[in-house]
């Protein structure tokens, strides 16, 4: 069960308009490394976990990364609201915006779009928390990159915050490991 | 904003909680200062290059309220994954029930003022759920102006 609250994970305030950061920043919402994959993967893979350590970790960080998808989306509106199809194209949106609109459609920063085989769920605990550890690594190096593509504080500054939260799951998650290590999980 | 260099910070007026610090030598940041840097906890905070964290702006009284409602929400977040490892922590689980009863004080407050954070608190005569600002919405700027 879900409930919505009316306001996003962090502000987002974004009013200049910039096209090509979004057609960058679009990749952590559908791409490979993004908040889409991190919060079905999670999802998916909590079924299955050994104990309530495990199912409430995977539970509760798949529930934040839905959020972080809803602050990737905004951003991308609010970068993209006021373009023009001409801008659009001219930005290396054209084939984008033939198949969107101006609607936010899951894809990565090349524009291919979302899928589930950027994630695994092995039934094995140890493997998929070690999945989730890279995909946490992943998705820091891809807001690295990111961060040096932007000049604007206001996408800069909900890029760092999205930062943390990897660097925060990662820990977590690798605190998850060595306690099933321990226990002699193989 | 806190650059190293603070090379364009001028525009910015500061934003500075009002919630005491709880404890000083604790591992865990307040709410507020846990929320700008996306991370309530001091041992696992790596700033990428020399970028550290932005302060926020809030322009309206209504942005404030609601920046600290965000905050609290932050913070409650971030100690809930820490105590699906740790549910034993009294600091921290002690941190998350007087943050939730802030929330809670400080939500009702603006649910009636500027409308529901949360379906479930709609009241009065009509259905202003609906109503925006939605959280994606920009009004030029000042997203809750």
């Amino acid at each position: 069960m879900f409930k919505y609250k009316k306001y996003t994970n962090y502000p987002i305030n974004i009013c200049k308009k910039d096209l090509k950061m979004a057609k960058y920043l679009i990749t952590q919402f559908g791409g490979s490394n993004g908040e889409l994959a991190a919060a079905l993967r999670y999802f998916s893979q909590k079924f299955n976990m050994p104990d309530d350590y495990g199912k409430a970790l995977l539970n509760d960080i798949a529930t934040e990364e839905l959020s972080h998808c809803e602050m990737i989306a905004t951003m991308v509106h609010q970068l993209t609201k006021d373009a023009s199809a001409k801008e659009m194209e001219e930005a290396g949106l054209g084939g984008y915006y033939a198949e969107h609109g101006k609607g936010t459609y899951p894809t990565d920063a090349n524009g291919v779009p979302f899928t589930v085989t950027y994630f695994a769920v092995t039934g094995d605990a140890l493997a998929d928390i070690l999945e989730d550890m890279a995909a946490e690594q992943k998705a820091r190096a891809v807001y690295e990159n990111l961060i040096d593509l932007t000049q604007d504080e206001e996408v800069l500054r909900v890029l760092l915050f999205l930062r943390q939260r990897e660097i925060v799951h990662f820990n977590r998650f690798k605190e998850l490991y060595e306690y099933y290590k321990k226990k002699g999980l193989e | 904003m806190l650059f190293e260099d603070n090379s364009f910070d001028i525009n910015m007026s500061m934003f500075m909680p009002d919630v005491k610090l709880f404890n000083r030598d604790s591992n865990i940041l307040e709410p507020m200062e846990g929320f700008l840097r996306g991370n309530m906890f001091k041992d696992l905070y790596k700033p990428y290059k020399n970028l550290t964290y932005f302060k926020l702006n809030p322009k309206t009284e209504r942005e404030k309220m609601l920046y600290k409602i965000m905050a609290l929400s932050f913070a409650i977040n971030d100690l809930n994954l820490y105590l699906d490892l740790h549910p034993d922590n009294k600091e921290a689980f002690d941190l998350f029930k007087k943050y939730v009863e802030e929330k809670r004080t400080l939500s009702k407050e603006y649910d009636k003022v500027y409308g529901p954070l949360s379906v479930t608190k709609t009241t009065g005569s009509k259905f202003n759920w609906i109503n925006s600002p939605w959280p994606w919405d920009d009004f030029g700027g000042g997203l809750y102006v």
